[in-house]
């Protein structure tokens, strides 16, 4: 496979070069390149690298950033070809933290880095009401509900959300992961979640074998 | 051996009749109010279960600032602070939330040196804001108890309250000078700050900006090196210069072990929270216990919370074990005590402090 022509943009997303990724991706627009390819081979590989570099510590959260823009900065110049052509979503996934914490940082990256992966993102924000997490899946159509808590205090908004999927009858229709600084994985197995990751690039892993069919392994106990 | 004997032993790395301890940073409202009910006491936690400091805080300002050119129009129960922070209050009814509150940044837009210079920052170094505290510390002091004053979130925590999280770590990121003129114009007032206090003779400056994360840096180290280490390395000569041997404490939530070495080089005497959920505790008396004090450790996202009694007694032997030899530690809950803290697991945790070394004499206090 020839992966020149995707290189210097992936490099652009890579290094957090805003500037040079909208201009590489306006040249590879001109020059005829396929948009959705762009984002296949250039984008997605850009952001599974820098999610790699993140969890090897030679990025931090300011590296993660920087690459987020560059990535929505070609994303932008690229939008209106992807919208026309065939859509090729991995999935949609609603992310949000939960009724009562504000704690927006962890959630926002991992909600970008998911993007980045592929995944259509419907932002729900902070403090997010069950009942708002309900209507994602019927309304939204969702595949996966993404929920985050920061502080114990607001942890049993996870399960109260949970709750609330049930009691509409729609559990079985979506997936549900959780994250967050106190929530581990012997917790979300206690509330009914599908699976726990704490971080973004295991959120990404997560969700691919989640929406193949699979179940998440069995949480080791913490 | 006073409480405030104690800590100045145990800070300065030789061994107290027992470790001394506190509450950490607050008790959320709704535990205080299980907390009145419970104990039918109208003093303080502090003082009904014998904590060994007492916080000392700034007099008000006189200066009331119309931050709403940079605010906007805030929610109903919005709150502005004096720095122009706005607060608004989340969607929940549950007690259990009312203390946490989500931020309206006024500098979110601050992109020149300009905007930075414009901003009204408060009076913090003014001299009738020291009358309060020159006079608690003396109470505070007379009483046997440590005083500790509180100057948390010294500078970066400060700035992005004011600035937001992703626009000031973008702006390190670009290299942008607004977020040096930012930094400064708070560095400037907490080096008037800590060397008022010093001055005051305040035992323990407390300091502290969170740059870490549950697995690591927030940032790198060499950005934090480049933007945050000299400023506050300036902060804490300012106070040395008036009172060498005034104790700094530093604060910092999460894993932040890579850069302890630093933070021992520019003068940090003690470390807070330690928090054992990502670090461990024992490994950092073994490397830095001979020049570093450790205070807190006490879990408040895992043992606090879910936790049984005889758990917390345990886990308060375990550090006094494995972190108290030679002295150099202090514990408290590693953070605010949420609501769903069994309120058994903070009298466990006072029993067991106060129960623990040589020192028995000194149980909690019942009366008030």
């Amino acid at each position: 496979m020839d992966h020149a022509p995707y290189d210097p943009l992936r490099n652009a997303v890579i290094d957090g070069d805003d500037t040079l990724a909208r201009q590489l991706a306006e040249e590879a627009s001109r020059a005829g390149l396929d948009a959705r390819q762009l984002v296949e081979r250039a984008m997605i590989p850009a952001m599974d690298e820098v999610g790699a570099r993140f969890e090897r510590n030679e990025y931090f959260v300011p590296e993660l950033l920087l690459s987020a823009r560059a990535m929505k900065a070609a994303f932008a110049v690229l939008a209106p070809a992807l919208a026309a052509g065939p859509a090729a979503s991995r999935g949609r996934i609603a992310i949000g933290t939960v009724r009562g914490d504000l704690h927006d940082i962890g959630k926002n990256l991992v909600a970008t880095v998911l993007q980045g992966a592929g995944f259509d993102i419907l932002d729900l924000g902070v403090d997010v009401a069950p009942e708002r997490f309900v209507e994602a899946v019927c309304s939204d159509h969702v595949d996966v509900i993404a929920m985050s808590s920061l502080i114990t205090t607001t942890m049993p908004g996870m399960a109260g959300a949970i709750g609330a999927l049930d009691r509409a009858g729609l559990r079985s229709a979506v997936k549900v992961i959780v994250g967050g600084a106190p929530v581990t994985a012997a917790y979300a197995a206690r509330i009914g979640a599908d699976g726990y990751s704490d971080n973004a690039a295991g959120a990404v892993a997560l969700v691919r074998r989640l929406l193949k069919g699979g179940s998440s392994d069995p949480p080791p106990p913490r | 051996m006073t409480s405030r004997e104690r800590v100045l032993v145990a800070m300065r790395r030789r061994e107290p009749d027992r470790v001394p301890f506190d509450l950490s940073f607050d008790i959320s409202p709704a535990k205080l109010d299980e907390f009145r009910q419970r104990t039918g006491s109208t003093a303080s936690p502090e003082e009904y279960f014998g904590a060994d400091t007492r916080m000392i805080r700034l007099g008000p300002s006189r200066i009331e600032t119309d931050f709403s050119p940079w605010l906007g129009s805030l929610s109903p129960g919005a709150a502005v602070d004096e720095w122009g922070i706005g607060r608004t209050p989340t969607s929940s009814t549950d007690r259990a939330h009312a203390h946490l509150d989500g931020f309206v940044h006024p500098l979110r837009d601050a992109r020149t040196d300009a905007a930075i210079l414009d901003y009204p920052f408060p009076d913090i170094d003014a001299d009738y804001r020291y009358e309060a505290p020159r006079s608690a510390i003396r109470a505070v002091q007379e009483a046997g108890l440590t005083a500790v004053a509180m100057m948390e979130c010294t500078i970066f925590e400060t700035a992005w309250f004011l600035r937001g999280m992703e626009g000031l770590l973008l702006d390190f990121a670009d290299g942008s000078s607004a977020a040096a003129a930012l930094l400064d114009a708070i560095t400037e007032r907490r080096i008037v700050q800590a060397r008022r206090y010093a001055e005051l003779g305040a035992d323990v400056l407390s300091m502290g900006d969170d740059v870490g994360t549950q697995r690591g840096m927030l940032m790198s180290v060499r950005m934090w090196r480049g933007w945050l280490k000299p400023r506050l390395q300036r902060v804490i000569a300012a106070a040395r210069e008036v009172r060498p041997d005034v104790l700094v404490f530093y604060h910092s939530d999460g894993n932040m072990a890579a850069i302890i070495p630093d933070l021992i080089e520019i003068g940090v005497d003690i470390l807070n929270p330690v928090q054992p959920e990502c670090m461990d505790p024992a490994e950092l008396k073994r490397l830095y216990g001979d020049r570093l004090s450790f205070w807190g450790l006490i879990g408040t996202q895992r043992l606090l919370p879910f936790g049984t009694p005889a758990e917390v007694a345990a886990d308060v032997r375990l550090r006094i074990e494995t972190v108290g030899r030679g002295g150099g530690l202090f514990l408290a809950p590693t953070h605010v005590i949420e609501p769903e803290v069994p309120f058994e697991n903070i009298v466990a945790f006072v029993e067991a402090v106060a129960g623990a070394g040589s020192g028995l004499s000194k149980r909690p206090r019942r009366s008030g």
